[in-house]
């Protein structure tokens, strides 16, 4: 492999940002290595001296990726105002109990699917991930009720349902990720934080409980917290530059939810809730464990 | 911590704006024209030139244009806006001000 070459794939490894525009950068910094190659050649030079002084000259790529991460990765407000617009809305949904109302739930599902597709097919703009936490939500929690019909038919819909759902989530998970495992773990946020309360308030197994509204009720205002930390941290995660501050920033919710679900039950917790709690919020952490990893 | 590098770090933006102001230009050009014009001074790590030329155009002070050359390499040149000659011409005139106040300061100490 050149060095030029060996050089542009250090760039890309580095940079985690819009395939579009890393391929463009790296594009640009091939076309100068290349001139300047060439105007060292003519000065006499050998072509494999000339382009290792060329990617001399350029310097670290590692470092070029950095400044490049800053400049592209950090969000307008609009967009942090935007992403965070799920959040607000369903903080919004239990401050004044409209869940209840089975319109105002169907208004934002409908929102959520339209503002999804829309993202999805206009280049996945950062503002999108939140919004694609939410679509999936109802695919995943579909899944759930559909084990809660009645004998036999709940295992039948399940079967066929599963697999398409299990195909619809995997699909938009591995091309989020393949974008940035930080935008995987903006967009699994949502998800993470309802099922901590699910699990917090022992409805995993018992959704369709009698006394589930009665739960959720009593709990709106801890919910409305988390989901309030929620888009707090996702303003902070669009608008900060540094990956790692991205990084910290996307630790904010699992605390904020951990505070809300333990303030809001008195510290009383049974120990399989808190075994799902901690599931639930540990499983927010698999992308950041991802991103470590790349990083060594 | 190395003075000239502070000053060049703190004043690349409009170095910058004024070459791509005078005709549109790329990378390695300006590289190039700042080392020619400045004999030699400005020298840096040339990739950081590109997050530069990439954060003036998220700030829409000039835009990026690819074109294919006749033989067939691709360049990416760029071109001032409208908001770029703006704060072009704001930053000439202070720099103006404050080199004159500089040049005034350090004759006085010098005579």
């Amino acid at each position: 492999m050149s060095s030029i070459s060996h050089y542009l794939n250090r760039f890309k490894d580095s940079l985690q940002i819009d395939q579009t525009i890393r391929d463009g950068v790296a594009q640009e910094l091939y076309t100068h290595l290349e001139e300047k190659t060439q105007d060292l050649e003519e000065q006499g030079l050998s072509r494999e001296e000339a382009s290792k002084i060329a990617v001399q000259s350029l310097g670290s790529p590692e470092l070029i990726a950095e400044q490049m991460y800053e400049t592209h990765a950090q969000g307008s407000w609009k967009e942090a105002l935007i992403s965070a617009s799920p959040h607000f809305l369903v903080a919004l949904l239990f401050t004044s109990y409209y869940w209840q109302n089975i319109v105002y739930p169907s208004i934002i599902l409908a929102l959520t699917v339209g503002i999804a597709v829309y993202g999805w097919r206009r280049g996945k703009p950062i503002w999108l991930f939140p919004w694609l936490g939410y679509y999936l939500l109802p695919v995943v929690v579909s899944g759930i009720l559909l084990l809660s019909l009645p004998e036999g038919w709940g295992w039948m819909a399940a079967l066929l349902y599963i697999p398409a759902a299990l195909f619809v989530f995997i699909h938009i998970m591995r091309q989020t990720a393949r974008r940035d495992w930080l935008y995987a773990s903006l967009m699994l946020a949502p998800m993470l934080v309802t099922f901590a309360w699910f699990s917090s308030l022992g409805m995993g197994n018992e959704i369709l409980a009698s006394d589930w509204a009665a739960r959720l009720q009593a709990n709106a205002l801890w919910i409305t917290v988390s989901f309030v930390g929620l888009a707090g941290a996702t303003v902070a995660f669009i608008r900060l530059k540094q990956r790692r501050h991205k990084i910290i920033s996307l630790l904010i919710p699992p605390l904020v939810v951990l505070f809300a679900v333990v303030a809001a039950s008195g510290g009383n917790i049974c120990t399989w809730s808190w075994l799902l709690l901690l599931f639930s919020l540990s499983a927010f952490a698999v992308p950041l464990w991802m991103q470590a990893k790349a990083y060594q | 911590m190395n003075y000239g590098r502070e000053l060049l770090k703190g004043n690349t933006d409009s170095l910058l704006l004024c070459l791509i102001s005078r005709q549109p230009t790329y990378g390695y050009q300006i590289v190039k024209e700042l080392q020619e014009r400045s004999n030699g001074y400005f020298q840096f790590r040339e990739g950081t030139l590109y997050p530069a030329l990439h954060r003036l155009e998220r700030d829409n002070l000039i835009t990026g244009k690819w074109q294919v050359l006749p033989n067939g390499q691709q360049r990416r040149y760029y071109y001032i806006t409208e908001d770029g000659r703006q704060v072009l011409s704001r930053r000439l005139a202070t720099w103006q001000d404050f080199s004159t106040a500089v040049k005034a300061v350090i004759q006085t100490e010098t005579t």
